[in-house]
């Protein structure tokens, strides 16, 4: 681990940390668990550039499979996690086949369509289990000071979760891997020419941002301890579409700030505008037509304006944004 | 059975006003519309509105739907889809989604989010061979097969027509005859939206109607366009009728799986062949 990556943790970490006493404890724990959504999406839109209508189906996997295997099998949660994380790595590898064939539009409409299906699987056919629209409520057990009823064990828990997932995210996007997948979305016959089984690799990214969304479906069911087909809903893929484009796609600082200003949009937005959903339309008309680099991106190239200024003007930074 | 076949050919019909506009639009500009069933639901609640002015004359109110929508559908044209020529499909997906839930808000906030019943409006019966059919239903399938063969008059026979065909082969050749394909775009694009929202006024009576009655149509009817090939008339015809039969034989046995089956036919069309889009 580099001098810089230490750095980055920190200042994560103490932001996050910072938020907790002005928002609650509980606020931030989900603030962080759409984060780490967000990130798989981003890892998938962002970085491949292929834009999925229909990323909740990962994380509605993970949490009605940890859910069910805590509401039956056992009540341990740590066992739970690579659970939901498994099936949703699972699912990605079965439809991932079929899936990452198609590009552009019909990659996303074929997302939508499997999220409609599973949606529609927990639904109705296997209401018996996952008890239709009213979901069911999650007991987990706790093993001393391991205990996931406390919310300031479930935050540290989170975070540290968190912290994992940005920095492997951090090393895949920076080897040569992240190199690959991010000329894919450049040009993907030409990675092709060069010798490069794509299919493979669109595959691998495809199951790698199913199972970080598993994982976050997880999270989401142990912090609620409650799964709903909401969790699954085809609808609320625009709000992780928005994030990511809010805070700058193809960037995982991006996609944290994305994601929290997200959630405080959506948390606390509808108190004051009535008609939020006008709002989100708006600006995402904005972002579309204006502000393509989001906000990580502006802030960045404010940095890079500030140091152009002092004359120590140095291409690193440049060089994060433009993938 | 004989209901379900006529059930199957009612959906069908409503598919085919649907993604008719839909395919039109993705084959010539390469932009996926999700504003486009928007038209759709502002034609329902429009006749809604109307049809309390006129005291149930649904046809005529109907009709005043439809036009109404024209406007509004250039004004989207103009300011939102022009804009998105030649972009990148993410943008043009997130632009056009933005749309519809700006759309779908203002909905909500001029006609509420309560649902409405309408009743058929002809409440006749037609007796076959001592079988009893809707009227109605019979009509929506009938204006469907017209409409087909109005389409296929009108892109074989006028200019108007021509170029547009032209446009979904090869829209630089045809711009370097010193044609405006623009305009044409936006003639097309007009007509799609026209063509959905009379859908929406013709399903109205025997749906339900709320504001997100859109978004469950605009899935099928991507399902269509995608069975039935993009930017081909009379693909979508077949695959519109198609579908709508595959909905109304599933939901004869088992309700709740009809619009799944749907996306399982299009994920199989999918796999055996992929689009490059």
């Amino acid at each position: 681990m580099k001098k810089r990556s230490v750095t980055d943790f920190l200042v994560i970490a103490a932001c996050f940390l910072l938020l907790t006493p002005i928002l609650s404890a509980h606020r931030v724990t989900d603030f962080m668990i759409f984060c780490i959504f967000v990130m798989s999406f981003d890892l998938m839109y962002g970085y491949m550039g292929r834009l999925s209508f229909g990323h909740m189906l990962f994380l509605g996997t993970g949490a009605y499979c940890s859910g069910l295997f805590i509401k039956y099998l056992t009540g341990n949660p740590f066992l739970a996690i690579p659970v939901g994380v498994l099936a949703s790595g699972i699912l990605a590898m079965v439809i991932g086949l079929i899936i990452v064939r198609t590009t552009g539009a019909c990659f996303s409409l074929i997302n939508l369509a499997f999220n409609q299906i599973g949606f529609f699987l927990v639904l109705s056919p296997l209401r018996g289990i996952t008890r239709g629209e009213d979901g069911f409520g999650v007991r987990v057990a706790s093993f001393g000071f391991l205990n996931f009823a406390n919310p300031t064990f479930k935050f540290w828990f989170v975070l540290v979760c968190l912290l994992l997932i940005f920095y492997l995210l951090k090393r895949l996007t920076t080897s040569p891997y992240g190199i690959l997948i991010r000329s894919i979305k450049e040009d993907e016959t030409r990675v092709r020419f060069l010798g490069y089984n794509t299919f493979f690799y669109k595959w691998l990214t495809f199951v790698l941002a199913g199972g970080v969304g598993g994982l976050a479906g997880t999270l989401s069911a142990l912090n609620y301890n409650f799964v709903n087909p909401n969790s699954m809903d085809v609808h609320s893929n625009v709000g992780v579409v928005f994030a990511s484009l809010i805070g700058g796609a193809g960037n995982l600082y991006g996609a944290l700030v994305g994601g929290v200003v997200y959630m405080v949009i959506s948390n606390f937005l509808p108190i004051y505008i009535h008609r939020w959903e006008m709002f989100l339309g708006f600006s995402l008309l904005i972002i579309v037509f204006r502000f393509r680099k989001g906000m990580w991106g502006n802030i960045q190239d404010i940095g890079e304006y500030i140091r152009k200024r002092k004359g120590v003007g140095g291409p690193a930074a440049g060089e994060a944004s433009k993938g | 059975m004989i209901y379900t076949i006529l059930y199957g050919f009612t959906i069908g019909a409503i598919l085919y006003f649907i993604s008719i506009g839909l395919s039109l639009t993705f084959g010539t500009i390469r932009v996926i519309n999700f504003a486009h069933t928007l038209t759709y639901t502002i034609g329902v609640y429009l006749l809604l509105t109307f049809i309390g002015y006129f005291k149930g004359f649904f046809f005529i109110s109907g009709g005043l739907a439809v036009l109404v929508v024209i406007p509004l559908s250039y004004v989207i044209e103009r300011f939102i889809i022009r804009r998105l020529y030649g972009e990148s499909l993410d943008y043009t997906f997130i632009a056009t989604f933005a749309v519809s839930l700006i759309g779908v808000d203002t909905i909500k906030w001029i006609w509420g989010v309560n649902p409405y019943p309408l009743s058929d409006p002809i409440g006749t019966y037609l007796a076959v061979w001592g079988l009893t059919f809707p009227l109605y239903r019979v009509l929506i399938v009938l204006v469907a097969v017209i409409l087909f063969f109005a389409l296929e008059l009108f892109f074989k026979k006028t200019i108007v027509g021509k170029i547009v065909v032209a446009a979904l082969e090869d829209k630089d050749g045809v711009r370097c005859l010193g044609i405006n394909v623009d305009k044409y775009f936006a003639i097309v694009f007009i007509l799609g939206s026209a063509l959905a929202a009379l859908g929406g006024v013709l399903y109205a009576p025997i749906s339900s109607i709320h504001p997100y009655m859109g978004l469950s149509v605009l899935l099928l009817s991507f399902a269509v366009v995608i069975v039935g090939g993009m930017g081909s008339l009379r693909g979508t015809f077949v695959a519109a009728f198609a579908l709508g039969m595959v909905m109304a034989i599933t939901a004869r046995y088992w309700s709740q799986g009809a619009e799944t089956m749907v996306f399982i036919v299009m994920a199989i069309v999918l796999i055996f062949r992929p689009i490059d889009i």
